[in-house]
């Protein structure tokens, strides 16, 4: 008997809204991790709002960075949760959606649910920071570029995990050496001068960093702007395309 | 009716927990570099950040804080690992049809996380003696056993709220969210990191429901960072044990062992 389903090669990113669509049903429910989210920038602005007053508005403009950028640590602990414990992606694969829609429409799923103590930390920012519509679309920019980096990397890493357990650490080290001890969360004067070109060249800290030159908290030269935008796009667009590549060839090895 | 003892006379029913929780406590470090690195270097990454963003005479407390957060973390470590074992290894069937308590098996799996934070607790005890001297608060024996107290009650109690929550988690899903939400929060609310004094009053009040704050406020009075008196110091000392006590009694009542 012929089969009328076809299971030849679909088109590149094919299911990307059912992946999309189906992320946004599971995340929807998961109101507590929404809340998690918000945990390590809400410690961090309460910090300084204790201890540095003056400060909030740089660090609030960071906590919005920052953000998106722990939204590649939700993207991590899916990814690495549907495979190890539900076998699930095994499943989807075999169809004929793309392995590059999986990833991207989880990540996109992941965003649209999690967006939401984005969107209320901007609201917070438009009462405290001087943000007119350039600074506005800049922030939307380096937080979207943020993002796909960071989700681009989530996926790639949750790929190497076999058991849920360990995940916790490697990802708390990754996400808090990029978004804690770099400069998102404080000015990048504060940060050593012969350290600067890195934290420069990491997007979390690149994107805070041109945010807070916008808002006039930090003074950037021109070298160090170039070396921030091609920081940020370079790396992005590398993490992006190496994370299609990653997710089609992990596919074909199992 | 024949007592197991009887029925298998060669199946040992006495053991050392502790021991063998130690060597699983070590074998997980050992075998995973990060969790061996991470629960060292994340408190410095928030000292770091911290001690850029406050004035440096607050870094003897904010260095006590790192300490007690730490030993407090232990409790979301127990939570994830007692949940794992129970959900995905399906290890706690075979703890509950064994000789081994339940209160055993909580003292066994703090004890292995408590090898963990070790490394990051002895660093910290280093960083406090020097810069405590630098600060003009020495490292007496009475703020060695002060903090040692704290250390020591924070470790059992938070644990044991661990593994409470943990016996009530039914996906691998919730473990993480539940115990980041349930300990960062708990630690927040404390005034580990900045005076008690710097607070509103409306968290003030707040805190002082939780032994996190009396295991702040009696490490920070020993060694003099925060003022206390003699008689302050016991009232602290009480209150902490006193809100151990309550806490370990509610945690325990939750604490789900066998299917009854």
């Amino acid at each position: 008997m012929q089969s009328d389903v076809s299971l030849g090669p679909s088109r590149p990113f094919a299911g990307t809204l059912a992946f999309l669509w189906t992320e946004v049903l599971v995340q929807g429910n998961e109101r507590m991790a929404m809340l998690t989210s918000m945990v390590v920038p809400g410690i961090i602005l309460v910090f300084v709002l204790i201890l540095n007053p003056s400060l909030f508005s740089i660090a609030l403009v960071g906590a919005i960075v920052f953000s998106t950028f722990t939204m590649g640590q939700r993207v991590l602990n899916e990814a690495a949760y549907l495979r190890i414990d539900h076998k699930a992606n095994d499943m989807y694969l075999a169809g004929p959606m793309m392995p590059e829609a999986y990833f991207l429409g989880m990540s996109v799923g992941i965003l649209v649910i999690y967006l939401t103590p984005t969107i209320f930390l901007g609201i917070l920012a438009t009462f405290v920071v001087p943000l007119h519509l350039d600074v506005g679309l800049l922030l939307l920019a380096v937080a979207a570029t943020v993002w796909l980096f960071a989700a681009s990397t989530g996926y790639v890493f949750s790929t190497f995990f076999r058991d849920n357990r360990a995940i916790w650490a490697y990802s708390s080290l990754f996400f808090n050496v990029f978004g804690v001890l770099m400069p998102v969360f404080y000015p990048l004067g504060l940060f050593p001068a012969a350290l600067r070109p890195i934290a420069l060249l990491l997007p979390p800290s690149a994107a805070a960093a041109l945010v807070q030159a916008a808002i006039g908290t930090t003074t950037l030269t021109s070298g160090e702007v170039i070396l921030a935008v091609a920081g940020l796009a370079v790396e992005t667009v590398g993490v992006f395309l190496f994370a299609i590549y990653w997710a089609r060839r992990t596919v074909r090895e199992a | 009716m024949a007592t197991v003892a009887e029925e298998f006379p060669n199946v040992p029913l006495r053991g050392r927990a502790l021991p063998a929780f130690g060597v699983v406590g070590w074998r997980w470090i050992s075998r995973n570099p990060a969790v061996a690195i991470t629960p060292v270097l994340l408190p410095f990454i928030f000292l770091y950040f911290l001690s850029l963003i406050s004035p440096p005479s607050l870094l003897p407390l904010e260095i006590v804080g790192a300490m007690l957060f730490t030993m407090q973390n232990i409790g979301s470590w127990t939570l994830g690992d007692s949940a794992f074992w129970r959900i995905e290894c399906s290890l706690q069937d075979m703890f509950v049809a064994s000789p081994l308590s339940r209160i055993r098996y909580l003292f066994g799996i703090a004890f292995s996380n408590l090898i963990a934070m070790l490394p990051a607790l002895a660093v910290l005890l280093v960083l406090l003696s020097y810069v405590g001297a630098q600060h003009g608060y020495p490292f007496t024996p009475l703020a060695a056993l002060a903090l040692f107290a704290g250390l020591f009650t924070l470790w059992i109690l938070f644990s044991s709220i661990g593994i409470a929550i943990s016996s009530r988690i039914k996906t691998q899903r919730e473990i993480w969210p539940v115990g980041n939400l349930t300990f960062t929060i708990l630690g927040m609310l404390s005034p580990l990191y900045y005076p008690l004094s710097a607070l509103p009053p409306l968290w003030q009040d707040v805190a002082r429901f939780l032994p996190t704050t009396y295991a702040a406020l009696l490490v920070q009075g020993a060694l003099g960072i925060t003022p206390a008196t003699p008689l302050q110091m016991v009232f602290y000392a009480s209150l902490l044990a006193l809100c151990a006590l309550v806490g370990l009694t509610i945690t325990l009542r939750l604490y789900k062992w066998g299917e009854s």
